[in-house]
């Protein structure tokens, strides 16, 4: 990064902090903090929204997906539009007119305290991990692309977070977001058009898509059915679906965006913009990745994209032969990518079969290269499974795109770890104050004391997350682990919500035992299948509504009619 | 637990009910996967 990327990102920073605080004034009243009064527009809830799911991690690694997999996570978000017209029927109107600050609240209305209570602990467990973790993973990213230590950038990022999110409540989170979402729209445009431009002069787009093509980058839409493949269309419908129906419709960090809304139609409206916006989106962040990828078709590529793992191994014995070997292998996929333009061109369908094995062979001996240097830096360093796939597009940013673009595209990656922790420090507040504090500590205060706990409680779980990631590298493997904890729960508080607004007989004990139940097959589904986590919300979400019926025939009448 | 309020329940911009809305993107997302898998086939090696 040079002078200008750094003025770039800096000044960005500061006008990300500057507007939130800006757009968070006047927040002087729980409803305000929390709910920012239900006065926020479809357009500012709908780009919260997407702000706060696509995170840092998200962002970088779903370009590095594309080079190395293809276009195949898009179908991950194929059930997200069917998600999103059931809660508009169900959960929007039905949130709205309970006039509830969080989701959980509404449980303890259908059901009763403890199975609000319940659910309250599992989200505040589960996003409480999960907020250390958007800020300690796009953190150690960046701190080695910039060769700062990792403390710094989570440092940074978490104290500018906290400051605005505190300070504005909910206001402020989602105006940033609003602000964050139409650069990183931007961000994203530049980045793809510079993919593209930035191909030899003999290269043309219809060339790229090409080459693309041949390597099984330009493949969005997998047929064939396999239950431990994550991604095919049937996961991506009936797996993706439940898991959106879980995340926008129980998880507090969502549910709140659209609880803002001035109307139950503008709230709908911000969750439709996302249902048409979002599939279009996250195929774009993909195709960007594929043209990165013929960018390295031509354009010699380190053989790691991790520096400093590339330093390391570059000392090892070992490092000399593979080396020789990923030069051969790039040199002949050249050659290779080259004359597969010139059959297509010519429309010489007998010359194409022979390129493309051609092709394959040399992109096969290119994999097995840049497998051995990845195993010789996951012993050089000592980390297992080591991956550097979220190096691969920093690594085309910070090489290749021209001054004032670097420091731009890194503040929108900075901007994307913000977004998404601030929703989720925000949520944690709400749910900390609304469904702890005062329903469990103080059940009467006046509204300016509320607010007090509401703003200490946003700054704590801030300052948790800095001190998670701050510490990171020390949970080691535990961090695969939280990785994993979403799906582990959404299909039981799914399965929950689902028997709250569907099964108006099924009572508290029903939802209750249901909940532990579903979870109990979820870990065993973990645990003793090899089944593709997509379908642990579809198993959770089942198994919670058998139980909470079967359970409920043994109800008392009156329990089962709150 | 706040008491439940009447809440403004305004029909859609455009297309006249929600039903619609809601059809139409339904519609839409039927018509992307139509479009990716032509395109998966159309670049398939």
């Amino acid at each position: 990064m040079r002078t200008l990327d750094w003025v770039v990102l800096f000044a960005w920073l500061a006008a990300i902090v500057s507007y939130g605080l800006y757009r968070g004034r006047g927040s002087g009243t729980v409803d305000s903090y929390l709910r920012a009064g239900k006065t926020m527009p479809w357009y500012a809830m709908g780009l919260s929204i997407m702000a706060t799911q696509a995170s840092a991690i998200t962002f970088i690694s779903t370009t590095g997906q594309a080079y190395v997999d293809g276009m195949r996570f898009v179908q991950f978000y194929f059930g997200l539009p069917i998600a999103m017209v059931i809660l508009c029927a169900t959960a929007v109107p039905i949130f709205h007119r309970a006039n509830v600050y969080t989701a959980y609240e509404y449980l303890e209305n259908r059901f009763d305290t403890k199975t609000r209570a319940l659910v309250s602990v599992v989200f505040l467990i589960q996003r409480g991990l999960a907020a250390g973790i958007s800020l300690y993973a796009p953190a150690v990213v960046l701190s080695v692309i910039l060769g700062w230590p990792d403390r710094i950038t989570t440092i940074l990022m978490g104290s500018l977070v906290v400051l605005y999110t505190a300070f504005g409540g909910i206001k402020a989170v989602t105006w940033a977001d609003v602000q964050q979402m139409m650069v990183i729209f931007a961000a994203l445009i530049l980045a793809l058009g510079m993919a593209i431009a930035l191909l030899p002069s003999s290269v043309s787009f219809a060339d790229a898509l090409t080459v693309a093509g041949a390597a099984g980058r330009l493949n969005p839409v997998t047929v064939k059915f396999d239950w431990n493949d994550r991604y095919n269309i049937f996961s991506g419908l009936i797996g993706g679906m439940f898991l959106m129906l879980a995340y926008f419709g129980t998880d507090q960090s969502q549910v709140q965006r659209y609880l803002t809304g001035k109307s139950i139609g503008q709230s709908r409206l911000s969750l439709i913009f996302n249902a048409m916006a979002k599939i279009p989106m996250q195929f774009f962040i993909l195709f960007i990745g594929a043209m990165v990828f013929v960018f390295f078709t031509f354009e010699k590529a380190p053989v790691l994209f991790h520096p400093v793992a590339l330093k390391q191994i570059q000392t090892q014995p070992k490092y000399a032969g593979i080396e020789a070997r990923y030069s051969a292998a790039f040199e002949q996929r050249r050659s290779a990518a080259e004359s597969l333009i010139a059959a297509k061109r010519s429309g010489s369908g007998a010359g194409w079969q022979q390129v493309l094995t051609r092709y394959r062979a040399a992109q096969h001996d290119l994999d097995a290269a840049r497998g051995e240097a990845a195993t010789l830096a996951a012993a050089t360093t000592g980390t297992a499974g080591f991956n550097d796939t979220n190096y691969i597009f920093l690594s085309f940013i910070t090489h290749y795109l021209p001054v004032g673009v670097v420091g731009l595209i890194i503040g929108v990656i900075f901007s994307a770890a913000m977004s998404a922790m601030s929703g989720e420090i925000n949520s944690l507040a709400t749910v900390t104050m609304v469904d702890v504090y005062r329903r469990y500590v103080r059940k009467t205060a006046t509204d300016r004391h509320y607010l007090a706990v509401s703003k200490i409680a946003t700054a704590f779980w801030g300052l948790y997350a800095i001190v998670f990631a701050s510490y990171g590298s020390g949970f080691g493997a535990l961090i695969e682990a939280v990785n994993m904890i979403g799906s582990l729960f959404y299909g039981g508080l799914l399965g929950v919500f689902v028997l709250a607004v569907f099964f108006k007989r099924v009572g508290a004990n029903g939802a209750f035992f249901g909940v532990l139940a579903g979870e109990a097959a979820i870990f065993a589904a973990k645990l003793f299948t090899s089944i593709s986590f997509l379908w642990f919300n579809v198993i959770g979400c089942v198994v919670v509504i058998a139980a909470g019926l079967v359970i409920s025939l043994f109800e008392r009448p009156a329990v089962r009619t709150r | 637990m706040p008491d439940s309020k009447q809440v403004l329940d305004e029909p859609p911009p455009f297309l006249r009910t929600w039903p619609r809305v809601y059809t139409m993107v339904l519609i839409y997302l039927a018509c992307l996967i139509a479009v990716f898998y032509a395109f998966t086939r159309w670049f398939a090696p």
